[in-house]
């Protein structure tokens, strides 16, 4: 039987008394954070009495939403990855501790420290009070990603597998697969999926991508980073893969002329990507992979649009997405356009 | 041929959750939740105006390309591009691509005005 908020919480404060070595630890205030469609996540007051942690931290509770996306990492392996990049100094909210077993509060789940800043990608794209703010956001972006494609995958990262020899193979492998499940046709789908397969790049070294690296995915504050957020995407990836997400189109909101992530000029990006010890970025590489991003998009969009037909979640914001597919068709059907004219 | 859900699928969850109440959501919650409602109700509007006559040029260059129950011909053309046999430049691959830019461009009329503004587009324009 699902527990109630309060009895989810009660249960957090007696796993977090063990966890901490405390003589009690009780949640005092949490409130649900916004976003994630995906996961779900609390911010939760912590007091913590007796024992070598005892205080009042600011925590935030990461646990399984009801239904998951295909491809989503468990609990457990986003923890992994997100203390591996906490290691490699990587800025993102330091995570504590991990359970995964599902009696505790219902599901699994992680607790990390707090940070505070700013994550509503429209906010930060559209209001004038990060104006001035942006050029210095979209470079310590690219910083930050160029940190991640450095983190080491020792074993505790062994569930990621052997590293992939052809990066977008593997992924044109998976996208065919995700579209196989839907029992609609979509002609602009499979367009793209034969572009890609006849385009497909020598593979390059693969590296850790965060897989779901874009606006509305890490917290911002006073000019720069102050988390990376949500790790259940990440793998084994081209690097020009992540940058051709962050770049694609679907998160910009709304400023489409503002090419780096709808905050700047994807000419900063670059620079700030490749001064930071990141590989030097080809813009043929990234124009394949922004096609690759819309496809997946496309497919996430189909996902959460069927949870909405077919796994009754009667969510507005599920049913609206099931209606964004054809942004990512004129997308598809723009840059493979652009190709064949360009070349480019 | 249109997204899912459709437009009176969109209507019906409209009237569904505004009949629940969202006055009780914290207001940032209910104000996100109220354009949404709009939303639903916006796209189901400009389907249900558009109707079946907004489509069938689409459909009738898809009748063009293939043979048939109707139903079936969109099928059809995902088939034919997963064969690789629209790779080639050429008139029918030429014609494939036409219909399926005219399709994005409806769905686009009827869920997304704003996207085909900024890309240039006259949303009325047909």
């Amino acid at each position: 039987m699902a527990l109630t908020e309060e009895g989810m919480f009660a249960a957090l404060g007696k796993f977090m008394t063990q966890a901490t070595g405390a003589r009690r630890a009780v949640v005092r205030d949490w409130s649900r954070l916004g976003g994630g469609a995906v996961q779900e996540c609390w911010w939760f007051d912590l007091e913590i009495f007796g024992g070598p942690r005892e205080g009042f931290p600011q925590l935030v509770l990461r646990a399984d939403a009801p239904t998951a996306l295909i491809a989503s990492r468990s609990r457990a392996e986003e923890f992994a990855l997100q203390r591996a990049a906490f290691r490699a100094g990587v800025r993102v909210a330091e995570p504590l501790y991990c359970c995964e077993d599902s009696d505790v509060i219902g599901r699994a789940f992680f607790v990390m420290r707090w940070v505070p800043g700013a994550a509503d990608g429209a906010l930060l794209v559209n209001s004038k009070e990060w104006e001035e703010r942006r050029p210095a956001l979209v470079a310590d972006l690219a910083r930050q990603l160029a940190r991640i494609h450095a983190i080491p995958v020792g074993s505790d990262l062994s569930f990621l597998g052997a590293a992939l020899a052809d990066p977008a193979a593997a992924r044109i492998a998976r996208y065919r697969d995700w579209l196989d499940r839907f029992d609609d046709p979509h002609p602009v789908a499979e367009l793209a999926l034969r572009w890609l397969d006849r385009e497909r790049p020598p593979p390059e070294a693969a590296v850790l991508g965060h897989g779901d690296f874009r606006t509305g995915n890490f917290l911002a504050r006073a000019s720069r980073v102050a988390a990376i957020l949500d790790w259940e995407f990440a793998d084994w990836g081209d690097p020009h893969e992540d940058i051709g997400w962050f770049c694609s189109k679907s998160w910009r909101f709304g400023r489409y002329d503002r090419e780096a992530g709808g905050l700047g000029a994807r000419e900063t990006f670059y620079r700030a990507y490749e001064a930071e010890g990141g590989r030097t970025i080809d813009p043929r590489r990234v124009h394949y992979w922004e096609v690759a991003a819309s496809l997946r998009w496309l497919l996430l969009a189909l996902q959460q649009r069927d949870r909405f037909l077919k796994g009754g979640e009667r969510s507005l914001d599920l049913a609206l997405t099931g209606r964004r597919p054809a942004e990512c068709e004129f997308e598809i059907l723009r840059l493979i356009d652009a190709h064949t004219r360009t070349g480019a | 041929m249109r997204d899912l859900p459709s437009g009176p699928q969109l209507e019906s969850l409209a009237r569904e959750l505004e009949g629940k109440g969202i006055d009780g959501l914290p207001p940032k919650e209910r104000a996100a939740a109220a354009a949404m409602i709009e939303r639903c109700r916006t796209i189901a509007r400009r389907e249900a105006a558009a109707g079946e006559a907004a489509l069938a040029p689409i459909r009738a260059a898809l009748a063009s390309l293939y043979s048939g129950d109707p139903s079936g011909h969109l099928a059809q053309l995902a088939a034919e591009i997963r064969s690789s046999a629209l790779d080639a430049p050429g008139e029918r691959r030429d014609r494939a691509l036409a219909l399926l830019r005219a399709l994005t461009l409806q769905k686009l009329r009827e869920s997304n005005r704003r996207f085909l503004t900024a890309h240039g587009y006259d949303p009325e324009a047909r």
